[in-house]
């Protein structure tokens, strides 16, 4: 079982909002911008990368359950968004790789 | 874009390259209606009518350099994701208005963004160039005038460092006030 926690330690994320939820679990990967798309095809315990920092975003990973928000390219993430997201309880990281290169290196941790 | 601020500085840029001398932005909330609308117009060169048909192909640009030019296809594609509308009006020798309408409350509608950041980046770049920044929020609304500006200033540049910084917090400011008010 891989958590969050592990995650951050593994791939070296920064921790940017919500840190009392580290020890949630994740169970795949989904990559997407487009809000409205992602909370249609988003699974419960998905880490879910994107480049959007927006408030909505925290709104989107609540609603679909995912086990934490990865920003790539080190996005610059508003205020707003950040204490969204510790309202929520939803773990917040930063890494400056592309969403690729994340999901490339989750998939090494991740026993689908 | 990730900011409706910057899909606006790159339309504005359009309306300095059409060598116009006022550009006039106007943002309206309509918390009621949800709705989000944004206004450019300005009184530079104009587009014929065939011009105005292609502008929203991704493929035209008028720049030489390059022969893509996504700046006005990626703003209405923006607008029609979140049930909005686009339009854009113009007259040879006039000037162009560019009306892009976004559902307020659609969970795609980017945020506005660093608006005074875009304000300053354009006058930065032209400032012979006037602006004129109109923001309604419900019933309030705040307006600003680099004319108005440029008339208290007497001589000193506009793009002076000190001037620069106070037309940021004033417009950042302003905005906050209309917003929560």
């Amino acid at each position: 079982m891989l958590t969050v926690e592990q995650l951050k330690n593994e791939l070296l994320l920064e921790v940017a909002a919500g840190q009392n939820n580290m020890s949630n679990i994740i169970k795949g990967v989904y990559i997407g911008d487009l809000l409205s798309w992602v909370m249609a095809h988003i699974k419960k315990e998905d880490v879910w990368i994107t480049i959007q920092t927006n408030m909505n975003v925290i709104a989107v990973a609540a609603l679909g359950e995912a086990s934490c928000i990865i920003v790539a390219e080190n996005a610059e993430i508003e205020e707003a968004t950040l204490l969204k997201a510790d309202e929520e309880g939803i773990p917040l990281l930063v890494s400056p790789l592309s969403a690729y290169e994340i999901a490339v290196k989750i998939n090494k941790y991740l026993q689908i | 874009m990730k900011e409706l601020a910057l899909h606006i500085l790159d339309i504005a840029q359009n309306s300095i390259r059409a060598e116009a001398t006022l550009i006039e932005i106007t943002i309206k909330e309509d918390i009621t209606k949800d709705i989000f609308s944004i206004e450019i117009k300005d009184n530079g060169i104009g587009m014929d009518e065939e011009t105005l048909k292609r502008v929203e192909d991704p493929f035209f640009t008028t720049r030489n350099t390059r022969k893509i030019g996504l700046g006005v296809s990626l703003l209405k594609t923006a607008a029609l994701q979140c049930e909005g509308s686009f339009n854009i009006l113009s007259k040879k020798r006039m000037g162009t208005i560019l009306t892009v309408v976004f559902k307020h409350s659609h969970i795609d509608r980017a945020p506005l963004g660093s608006i005074e950041d875009t304000i300053v980046t354009l006058l930065m770049m032209e400032k012979e160039v006037d602006y004129i920044y109109n923001h309604h929020y419900n019933n309030n609304s705040f307006s600003f005038n680099t004319k108005e500006v440029k008339a208290i200033l007497q001589g000193l540049p506009i793009t002076d460092i000190k001037v620069i910084d106070w037309i940021k917090r004033h417009v950042a400011d302003e905005i906050k006030d209309i917003v929560n008010s």
